[in-house]
């Protein structure tokens, strides 16, 4: 039963690499309003994306070319994986390894880097904020700009409204197995960021074992000054305090470097209006003279007498 | 930790260690293991990061699955047989299934992977606990079964887990990870020897848990968990730098250092067997951990990574740490060669 159903999620992952994008048609059945709401429409769809009103049969585009790329390029990266260890860890030589004091993770060269970013707002659980990403001027920066409104969707059950943020994509490696940040060599995250005097929060994500950690983010602020100036921000890992779904958590433990995920911006500072955010370059830095573990007090909630 | 709390674990650590070496019954053997098991359990945890539980999760559901495994053999083997003798496992089929889960307990390839996440989770001491105290019971075991169990599956087993413990060490810039591919490595040499000469096995065993005892303890003097900390070790420290880059090589197993002598003797077993072949791949898989145990040398001795002024006093402050157990580790790893012979008859 479960080789069936293990058979049946990889045979529709191979059929999903085959499809072509999803174009909307403007020729579709008329009594599919009356099926608009059957049993084969799952899944959620992002609010303000268009209905796919089509049979499933309609859905299906097989094309052979892609899932042959498709492996050909995960190959590729499964010899990568292996070769490269022998030029060093993580395919750099030792000598990186042992002198690096800084590293530049990303910046904004070109449209593809803005791939790598995934941007959202309140409009998912009905908001009215919104949020857009560009390259900035000459190609050089990101701008996250847009509007913040914070009034609340009138659902019946949300109370707060208003943040839109930008968040890492996760690196995959072959066959889309995670990859991970490992940034145990340095202790300081360091941005060029160039802001509107706006409180940012930035939200590191780490790889968690447990369902329970899935929303467990490390989050530490950002003030931007504002003014034409760029801003360097250094901010030490050991800052950034445990949050789990936005609460801040009693039981603090230190940020740990090993496993990064994503990091993100997120601005939800409850003033209607315009925003913008424009970064240069997010990198990490070695200060041998930060010597602190963690800013917070771990004291036992129910200590011994 | 509470020192009652503290010494009940590590007394029960020692009572399933015992059980397991003194029992002839399988049930018995078994429930060593387990009290082992849930012994070191609390030892991983206790520091409550999200990393150590995980660690310790992942141990607990490895161990409790290749008891379960071994529990099955040997039921599996009562039923077949007629009788719960360790050394009378004549079922093929239960001596393989119970040579799996053993080699699921210590961590041999290609039954490792969780090896090295679960050290990576936990603190030195408790790392040294996992690989060295806990490999004596299950190779205890193995030891036993080794006899009844097919040598192509041995075989297999042991230059999976060189290669492995090998290439998989190359990629790592954590210290605990690259110790752990060195004690999968170590196994395999182990384990390879054990059909045809098991105090081979005993000898390779002991000598392991002395260099691995004195590498562990001597980065819990420096503190040091990565690569880079490692650069900095001679600013703390700096005959212990020395010091440390002689128990590495060793653990590489260069002459004249104590890690020549279980390769030596295994290769020189392994000739006298007709074995030449095995012999020669288990000694081109060695190098590839030599290269990764040159590499922790080149970066701890041979290298001045870039610091600011303060960071080169450390050494002026007294290490109050106790040095006992370090220094004898230390020398034992490092001058055991010349007396060989000595070892080779009194395991003999």
């Amino acid at each position: 039963m479960a080789m069936t159903t293990t058979g049946f999620v990889v045979s529709a992952r191979l059929l999903w690499t085959c499809r072509k994008p999803f174009v909307r048609t403007s020729a579709s059945p008329s009594w599919s309003v009356i099926l608009s709401r059957s049993a084969h429409q799952t899944g959620y769809r992002r609010p303000g994306q268009p209905k796919d009103n089509r049979w499933f049969w309609q859905r299906i585009n097989f094309d052979f070319s892609k899932g042959v790329n498709g492996v050909r390029k995960h190959l590729g990266l499964l010899k990568e994986e292996f070769v490269q260890r022998w030029e060093g860890p993580e395919g750099k030589p030792l000598i990186n390894h042992m002198l690096e004091q800084t590293r530049v993770l990303w910046e904004f060269r070109g449209p593809d880097s803005l791939n790598d970013w995934v941007v959202s707002s309140d409009q998912e659980i009905g908001g009215r904020s919104a949020a857009y990403l560009k390259l900035g001027r000459n190609n050089t920066t990101c701008l996250l700009y847009g509007t913040l409104c914070s009034v609340a969707p009138r659902d019946g059950e949300t109370r707060y409204s208003g943040y839109c943020s930008m968040r890492s994509k996760q690196p995959f490696g072959a066959f889309d197995s995670k990859k991970h940040y490992d940034l145990s060599d340095f202790n300081i995250l360091h941005l060029r960021v160039r802001g509107d005097g706006r409180p940012w929060m930035i939200n590191i994500g780490i790889e968690n074992y447990f369902s329970h950690q899935k929303d467990d983010i490390y989050s530490y602020f950002l003030y931007t000054r504002g003014g034409p100036y760029w801003q360097d921000v250094k901010i030490p890992f050991s800052k950034f305090f445990l949050s789990s779904r936005g609460r801040i958590q009693d039981d603090q433990h230190y940020l740990l470097q090993d496993k990064i995920n994503t990091i993100g911006f997120t601005l939800g500072d409850k003033a209607d209006g315009p925003f913008q955010l424009e970064i240069d370059f997010i990198g990490v830095c070695n200060d041998t003279s930060h010597t602190e573990d963690f800013a917070y007090e771990t004291y036992k909630r129910n200590p011994e007498v | 930790m509470n020192p009652y709390v503290l010494s009940i674990l590590l007394i029960s650590l020692g009572l399933g260690t015992t059980l397991t070496f003194m029992s002839s019954h399988w049930l018995l053997a078994w429930m060593g293991l387990e009290i082992n098991t849930l012994a070191i359990i609390p030892l991983m945890a206790q520091k409550h990061h999200p990393r150590a539980v995980e660690a310790t999760t992942k141990y607990f559901l490895i161990q409790a699955t290749a008891a379960a495994m071994i529990l099955f053999a040997a039921s599996t083997n009562a039923w077949i047989c007629g009788q719960w003798d360790i050394n009378q496992m004549s079922h093929p089929l239960t001596s393989a299934m119970t040579m799996t889960a053993l080699a699921l307990k210590i961590g041999l390839a290609p039954l490792h992977l969780w090896l090295p996440e679960v050290l990576q989770g936990i603190t030195l001491t408790t790392g040294l606990i996992l690989s060295t105290w806990q490999k004596l019971a299950p190779l205890a075991l193995i030891i036993q079964t080794a006899n009844n169990t097919h040598p192509f599956l041995l075989t297999t087993l042991a230059l999976c887990s060189t290669l492995v413990g090998g290439w998989g060490g190359l990629n790592q810039t954590q210290l605990r990870k690259i110790l752990a591919y060195s004690s999968i490595a170590h196994l395999g040499w182990m384990i390879l020897v054990s059909q045809m000469a098991p105090q081979m096995t005993i000898i390779a065993l002991i000598t392991y848990i002395v260099m691995t005892t004195a590498a562990f303890l001597m980065l819990n003097n420096i503190n040091s968990t990565k690569i880079i900390t490692l650069a900095s070790a001679w600013t703390k420290a700096p005959a212990l730098t020395a010091l440390t880059c002689l128990v590495l090589l060793s653990l590489g197993g260069l002459p004249p250092l104590t890690g020549f002598m279980p390769k030596w003797l295994i290769i020189q077993e392994l000739a006298n067997q007709g074995l030449a072949a095995t012999a020669t791949i288990i000694a081109l898989t060695a190098l590839l951990s030599l290269y990764f145990y040159l590499r922790l040398t080149h970066a701890l001795t041979l290298t001045l990574s870039p610091q600011i002024t303060n960071a080169t006093t450390p050494w002026r402050t007294p290490n109050k740490q106790p040095t006992l157990a370090l220094s004898l580790f230390t020398i034992m790893a490092t001058c055991l060669l010349p007396i060989t012979p000595t070892i080779f008859t009194l395991m003999t």
